[in-house]
């Protein structure tokens, strides 16, 4: 973990050779739809299952900035992850060229509904090269969900908060980033039950999803982004309740083609390295002249807010998740 | 029987950049052909071919792969991965359906890594004015580790001193078995580590080359045999015969016999015609001699495809050099016909004599043909613009 390289020429080449093989960039999902549901399972190195996952410094890279990308992975939602696949050696190399962050660590994971889904919860490793690649394609694309408006999003939200530990925070006291992609509501309680099972903490009260969002606030700049592809897209309920949660994180994006583009120009933003324009300028000279309209238009208000420099906190303050 | 009817091996006369590329194709085109066969070079090849206005510059691809026919990498190329899924994207962007599908290679051939090329341009750049011209693309670094199992630290080997303990070279045949490559890459690693290090890690590459091994078909045997009993090969040569490793003027030289001896070789004695090309005017890339050169065809001629290169340096060009001609067909033990390219040149010069001055050559092609029938005569970039000759041989018809 966070060593070695990312390189967009190894990545593209490997993802040339598997075409050519005719291997799906998502192979270990069309493995397991080849198989009976019952025998659905998260791949090993995805198990949040009494999972810690860490993002730290090492010789190759003194600055790690952990960002960790979570998305929904019901339903419609699918076409997100393949859109992150296809895009992924653009996001490092922008956070990277244009100098967002000297060394970023990339994580992905994936959410479901833990009422109804065999695999309701994956979550990969920090890393800063070309496994990113491998750790995407090993995400279990479930497509399930339940149809009830929402996911296990706080689920999602209490591993991070509890799960996992980064240099960042410990040595720097800096923020990481995570990125929720989705497009519903959270559950109306992040259930006991549900921790047991899926990430196996002793958990025996059911959890206000306000308060995690709190806790994990402290640690990280934490995102919520609504593609533009699902019904939901113009239901003042779910902008409503995301705002409630993360105030102007909340992000609204026209085209789900450019949720890479929109995560590598928050970084630039919220790093204060550039400003709205010089970020959808960085974007066009890469080839998303495109995908930066939308960008534009999804970060309107984030460029205008009063960026707040928290204090540095204390290292291992207290949890703040209230039981009820 | 023409000439071209059967098994046609084509080699450049000059220092690369002849237009062998056009000419592959041309021959593709015009007649049945089993599979272009590339017998020298690896990816720092790079020949322009441009039909219906579809353009590709072909490195480790064949030149033929437009006129739909095959290629295979004989064991005598050398072949680097990364460079080639780059290539198979442009293929596929420029209307060619899974190219890669389109490849054999000789599990024999050697295998260029990131490793080479690193140290390729580490070698290059400390020797700052005293460049050779090299592309940067690990070519002779790929042969000269070849060449050292056996060596000790500090020996000498083709002038260049032993850095480590050498390994045995990597081959295409290893990408498919991770843990014979993965020893080979670690002493690779160690080896280079204190000449340059790439930033890919040995893992990395294993996997890289695993997919990469799933992705072509790998051959052993003689798979250039078998493919010449079922039908017409196109031999495609790389470079020119006058950077070959023995009759080029060193240091300037490729690591590659660029004359057909290999495809000889290859061809174990079956009937063939070898066909020289030319263009109208000498090119070459970056340092090394260049006895007509003249700034006035440079200006005359700029070329579309061909710039200066980062490692390779400047693009240069001078008049015909007859003695330079009749060189390289002579390291070539002869040619049967020639390919003229370039025919839509005009104020063309030739320097008839070693020292002389350069006259004026109004007819270029009965130039070239007093010394030997002209096969393929090329008056332009397009494939439209080259004619295939019913030219008979004097020698091996």
């Amino acid at each position: 973990m966070g060593h070695g390289h990312w390189d967009d020429n190894a990545y593209a080449a490997a993802k040339t050779f598997r075409r050519a093989k005719g291997e799906d960039d998502f192979g270990y999902t069309a493995d397991l739809r080849s198989k009976p549901a019952k025998d659905w399972k998260v791949a090993p190195a995805l198990d949040p299952l009494n999972a810690v996952r860490e993002c730290r410094d090492s010789a190759d890279h003194t600055d790690s900035t952990p960002i960790a990308v979570l998305f929904d992975v019901t339903g419609s939602m699918r076409r997100v992850p393949r859109v992150m696949q296809g895009k992924l050696g653009k996001l490092h190399g922008l956070l990277k060229r244009r100098g967002y962050l000297a060394d970023p660590q990339v994580m992905f994971g994936a959410i479901g509904d833990a009422d109804s889904d065999r695999v309701p919860l994956q979550v990969g490793q920090f890393e800063s090269d070309n496994r990113m690649d491998e750790q995407l394609r090993t995400i279990f694309l479930e497509g399930g969900g339940g149809g009830q408006k929402s996911e296990s999003y706080e689920l999602a939200a209490y591993f991070m908060a509890r799960h996992v530990v980064t240099d960042a925070w410990q040595n720097r006291g800096r923020k990481g980033y995570l990125f929720i992609i989705g497009d519903e509501l959270n559950k109306p309680a992040l259930e006991a039950r549900h921790i047991r099972r899926v990430i196996g903490d002793e958990v025996r009260e059911d959890i206000d999803p306000a308060s995690v969002y709190r806790e994990l606030a402290r640690k990280w700049h934490v995102f919520f982004v609504l593609p533009n592809q699902s019904s939901y897209y113009n239901d003042p309920e779910i902008g409503e309740h995301w705002s409630g949660l993360l105030g102007q994180n909340f992000l609204k994006l026209d085209d789900p083609g450019a949720v890479c583009e929109l995560i590598a120009a928050t970084i630039g933003l919220e790093e204060r390295v550039v400003d709205v324009d010089r970020a959808l300028a960085d974007l066009a000279d890469v080839g998303s002249a495109a995908e930066s309209k939308a960008v534009g238009k999804a970060l309107a208000k984030l460029g205008t807010k009063t960026v707040v420099t928290s204090a540095v906190p204390e290292a291992e303050g207290p949890s703040d998740v209230v039981l009820r | 029987m023409s000439l071209l009817d059967g098994h046609v091996v084509v080699v450049g006369l000059g220092f690369g950049d002849e237009g062998k590329g056009a000419v592959v194709d041309a021959l593709c085109a015009g007649l049945p052909t089993t599979a272009v066969v590339r017998f020298n070079g690896g990816a720092q090849a790079a020949h322009n071919v441009v039909v219906d206005g579809r353009h590709h510059t072909f490195s480790q691809f064949g030149a033929g792969t437009f006129a739909g026919v095959p290629t295979h990498l004989s064991r005598f190329v050398l072949v680097e991965p990364f460079a080639l899924a780059a290539e198979a994207r442009r293929l596929e962007a420029a209307g060619v359906r899974n190219p890669l599908s389109l490849l054999s290679i000789d599990g024999r051939a050697l295998l260029t890594t990131p490793f080479h090329i690193h140290a390729n341009r580490a070698r290059e750049e400390a020797r700052g004015v005293n460049r050779h011209g090299s592309c940067g693309k690990g070519i002779g670094e790929t042969v000269w580790y070849s060449l050292l199992p056996g060596a000790a630290p500090g020996d000498v080997v083709e002038s260049q001193e032993v850095i480590g303990t050498p390994g045995e070279a990597p081959t295409v045949a290893d990408c498919a078995r991770p843990s014979v490559l993965r020893r080979k890459l670690d002493a690779l690693a160690r080896f280079y580590a204190p000449l340059a290090t790439p930033p890919h890690s040995v893992d990395e590459l294993v996997a890289l080359y695993r997919d990469f091994a799933g992705a072509v078909r790998i051959t052993d045997g003689d798979e250039t045999g078998r493919l010449a009993d079922s039908g017409r090969l196109v031999f495609e040569g790389a470079q020119g015969a006058l950077l070959d490793q023995y009759h080029g003027f060193h240091p300037h030289t490729t690591w590659s016999t660029t004359t057909p001896h290999n495809a000889r070789a290859l061809l174990g004695g079956r009937p063939h015609t070898v066909m020289g090309v030319t263009r109208t005017y000498l090119t070459r890339h970056g340092a090394g001699p260049l006895p007509t050169e003249s700034a006035a065809v440079l200006a005359r001629f700029p070329e579309a495809h061909n710039e200066t290169g980062e490692f390779q340096g400047a693009w240069r060009a001078g008049h015909l050099d007859a003695a330079l001609l009749d060189y390289a067909i002579a390291a070539c033990d002869g040619v049967d016909a020639l390919a003229v390219t370039h025919l839509d040149a005009t104020g063309l010069k030739v320097v008839p004599r070693d020292g002389s001055a350069a006259v004026d050559l109004p007819d270029p092609l009965a130039w070239f043909g007093a010394r030997l029938p002209v096969a393929v005569m090329g008056y332009g970039p397009d494939r439209a613009g080259y004619r295939v000759a019913e030219a008979r041989s004097t020698i091996n018809a």
